[in-house]
């Protein structure tokens, strides 16, 4: 049992990339209900 | 519910057995039966994690929340990415190098037997007891709503999972998994869908929305730092985040899901894929529970969503009372569908002023009708001082029996059943390899790997008793999502304390460690008892006191 970069998607090169995309995509999404709590309010 | 609903629901839940069977073939080493082969590859792994969270509570309970306090309770899932990223970095290729079983046998490496020992006890004792919650749960609500005997639902719900977890362990549980996420996504899309279609026809899904919101149930974030609000941006991050390091980290429901995969890289990907996924997939659910309430402001809604109770009430000496409240609760929902059609009309006309005037008659509709519904759980509460008199769980299930289409209502039946056995199938398996690994084996040393497996097939089948037996007796837990995540919380924080110090702090050894568990667990109970805090921070609480007890405990030993 091995860890290889093998086992990364194709559209980063390590595994902190992937890591940022995971903590970006939360802090987009609390913009976005932030965003949509006060259009809808 | 017809017989096309009958036909759906049975079929649905064959074809889970069925191919959970086909698939428990060739499992007869240890770590065949509890890991897999460690052969999975990371869609899997993210399936089934994901699977194992999402019990038959979540689809009962979260959009019961979305319709009594809005979108808020998404923000609990804020921490899970986080602590996704933390895992895979920290936890995952750890457990993978030892080649562990469960996350506890790390801690006799980094600890001793003792310290081992009693977070697997700790561990036991909560997923046992929310385990028989699990059960309970959808029983209870399914038996109400449907007139089945709770008994036979709690049995059938805790039982037939017990056919491919005991015959396949690990590789049944996460091959069945697959298929249940597809029924579940199948069956929430439709009911959303059909939720909306249901909607007058000038009233569009952006439309909804903005009634949503005007009625406040697009609260999806709450900025205010409060320690004994429930829900709030920074006990979702914060508290959030311990719970779900804690659960995915140290639980061994989760912990055997994710060491299935064939290398650390796709266990990593498995976890990353539910820390990308979950936010968006609760705030989905918690939406359609938004969505059946605006399809209740333009139609009548029930006074109490269990009719069982209300049912018992007319028969009672508070008939009278009760009748009256109907009247009061009749004529307030006529009040509001005309205010939210003077609603629709201004949101139309851009009228920003009929606007507010509509949504201030909305709100005092809202909280007149909520004061009705008081008093009618004051009636029921005094006709029997033992009623349920919560009826979030009911919410979702009496509106889908009420108003979706037959095949559809058999459909979500079916999401219920199978999203209970994924959970349940993951926790009867983590109990019996966390009893016979970390505790059976260690009294029973240097028996053959066939017999370990026979011993875990049997140590399944008596936690699934135990397991339904709790179930029999759960009770009086209100909304049942809460009482689970109470269980844990009260649990998860310790152990989760003594894996940061495992992981973390090495200076400190199993003595101080143990002493520093007990006495924290001691503190996180009176600290719920004495209800000085909601229940999200007793994670923070129990961790950090097990951190920094443990290093004081360290000091004073060296000395």
């Amino acid at each position: 049992m091995t860890d290889t970069s093998s086992d990364l998607p194709p559209f980063v090169r390590t595994w902190p990339q992937l890591y940022a995309i995971v903590i970006g995509a939360l802090v987009a999404e609390i913009f976005l209900f932030y965003g949509l709590m006060v259009w809808f309010s | 519910m017809s017989g096309l609903d009958w036909g759906v629901l049975l079929v649905t839940l064959l074809a889970v057995i069925i191919y959970g069977v086909i698939r428990s073939r060739g499992s007869r080493s240890m770590d065949d039966y509890l890991l897999a082969g460690q052969s999975l590859p990371w869609y899997h792994v993210g399936l089934s994690v994901m699977a194992t969270q999402a019990s038959a509570v979540t689809f009962l309970s979260a959009p019961g929340q979305g319709f009594t306090d809005g979108m808020r309770f998404v923000q609990f899932y804020f921490g899970l990415p986080l602590a996704m990223v933390v895992l895979s970095v920290t936890f995952v290729p750890i457990f993978h190098r030892l080649k562990v079983f469960t996350a506890y046998e790390f801690l006799e490496n980094r600890f001793d037997t003792r310290v081992r020992t009693l977070t697997a006890g700790l561990f036991l004792l909560q997923r046992g007891l929310s385990t028989g919650l699990s059960i309970y749960a959808p029983a209870i609500v399914l038996s109400t709503l449907l007139g089945w005997n709770i008994y036979i639902t709690n049995l059938i719900m805790g039982s037939i999972v017990l056919i491919y977890t005991v015959l396949g362990g690990t590789k049944a549980i996460s091959h069945t998994h697959l298929q249940q996420m597809a029924v579940v996504t199948l069956g929430m899309a439709l009911a959303g869908y059909l939720t909306v279609r249901m909607l007058p026809d000038n009233v569009g899904f952006v439309d909804a929305l903005h009634v949503a919101g005007k009625a406040g149930r697009m609260n999806l974030i709450d900025l205010q730092f409060d320690p004994n609000s429930r829900y709030n941006i920074w006990s979702g991050l914060i508290g959030g985040f311990f719970l779900q390091l804690s659960y995915f980290g140290t639980d061994q429901s989760q912990v055997g899901r994710y060491l299935t995969g064939n290398s650390i890289g796709q266990s990593r990907l498995g976890l990353l894929m539910n820390g990308l996924l979950k936010v968006p997939m609760q705030f989905l659910i918690v939406l359609v529970g938004v969505l059946v309430f605006v399809f209740y402001q333009f139609n009548p809604s029930p006074l109490f969503f269990n009719q069982q109770e209300t049912e018992r009430l007319e028969q009672s000496p508070y008939a009278r009372e009760y009748q009256l409240a109907q009247i009061k609760h009749q004529n307030l929902s006529a009040q509001r569908q005309r205010a939210v059609m003077d609603m629709q009309v201004a949101l139309q006309a851009d009228d920003e002023a009929a606007q507010e005037a509509a949504a201030t008659m909305l709100r005092e509709t809202d909280e007149s009708l909520k004061a009705v519904k008081a008093d009618v759980v004051g009636l029921i509460r005094k006709n029997n001082p033992v009623a349920d008199t919560n009826d979030v769980n009911y919410i979702f299930l009496r509106f889908v029996l009420d108003y979706l289409p037959h095949g559809l209502i058999g459909l979500i039946i079916a999401v219920i059943f199978v999203a209970s056995m994924g959970s349940i199938a993951a926790a009867y398996n983590s109990l019996a390899s966390t009893t016979v690994v970390d505790v059976y084996r260690q009294l029973m040393k240097g028996e053959s790997d066939a017999h370990y497996v026979q011993v875990s097939r049997w140590a399944t089948i008596g936690w699934g008793i135990f397991c339904v037996i709790v179930a029999l007796f759960a009770n009086q837990f209100g909304s049942l999502i809460e009482a689970v995540n109470i269980l844990g919380s009260l649990f998860y924080g310790v152990i989760l304390g003594v894996f940061v110090v495992a992981f973390y702090v090495k200076s400190i050894g199993g003595r101080a460690t143990f002493w520093a568990a007990v006495v924290a667990e001691g503190l996180v109970i009176l600290s719920w008892y004495l209800n000085l805090t909601a229940f999200l921070w007793l994670n923070v609480i129990g961790c950090l006191a097990v951190v920094g007890i443990a290093w004081v405990l360290q000091k004073l030993f060296a000395r």
